[in-house]
């Protein structure tokens, strides 16, 4: 018996871009045959999220990533705008 | 390396959070540094436009923020041959005057000590994930797109 199937993305925006989109957190359908094709430069254009993608930084799995990075089932995608701690 | 990593979603006083890491090195038996360097950051009084600064609010991506903090202060710390790190960052409300981020390194000399404080400092803050929105007396608020000037 493997793993119970994760057939989805979870997507997560943060600070002023989860106020201009409206939302905070989303599930996007992917499963094992389709997940291969899917970016976050496809997930951003796909939920006509606010603004040029190369304003914010991308995570998968909490580790920063490249647009193109091929997504998988299970995945946590952020979409981060500019960072400003300390 | 000794390493310590708090997030605070109240109030903290850096110098008895400090104090504290101190106390427990010696506990651990470290013997402790002959360099220390440490930076305090407080919230401003006034915004980046000028107008008085009622609060601080300071988001995190949970999870990521600490796993983040954690590489970014091991990465620095053995670059620099550090023997103790200490980070602690405020999340939430953050009133003018009260601290946001303690940095304090431990080392054999001044100059690995000054250098991975200030180095980490930066790092924190461009590439952990914090985002700050800054509060006006007259409700608004704004989100900070960038970071203040070094």
């Amino acid at each position: 018996m493997g793993e119970p199937t994760v057939d989805r993305i979870r997507i997560l925006l943060f600070a002023g871009l989860r106020e201009q989109a409206g939302w905070g957190e989303r599930h996007w359908p992917a499963s094992a045959v389709t997940a291969t094709t899917l970016t976050p430069r496809q997930l951003w254009q796909a939920l006509q999220l606010p603004g040029p993608l190369d304003s914010v930084r991308i995570a998968i799995n909490q580790q920063f990533a490249e647009p193109d990075t091929p997504l998988q089932p299970g995945d946590e995608l952020a979409f981060l705008p500019p960072i400003s701690g300390g | 390396m000794h390493l310590k990593i708090d997030l605070h979603p109240e109030t903290f006083e850096p110098l008895v959070c400090l104090e504290q890491w101190q106390r427990q090195l010696a506990v651990q038996g470290y013997p402790g540094s002959a360099a220390e360097s440490l930076f305090i950051g407080r919230v401003r009084p006034a915004a980046a436009d000028g107008a008085p600064l009622v609060a601080l609010e300071l988001e995190h991506y949970p999870g990521m923020t600490e796993r983040q903090l954690r590489q970014l202060a091991t990465a620095c710390g053995q670059r620099h041959g550090a023997g103790s790190c200490l980070v602690q960052h405020r999340i939430g409300r953050v009133l003018p005057g009260e601290a946001i981020v303690l940095v304090a390194i431990g080392a054999d000399r001044r100059g690995p000590a000054q250098r991975c404080c200030q180095e980490l400092l930066e790092a924190l803050k461009h590439e952990a994930p914090f985002w700050k929105r800054e509060w006006r007396r007259d409700g608004s608020s704004a989100w900070v797109t960038g970071n203040t000037p070094l």
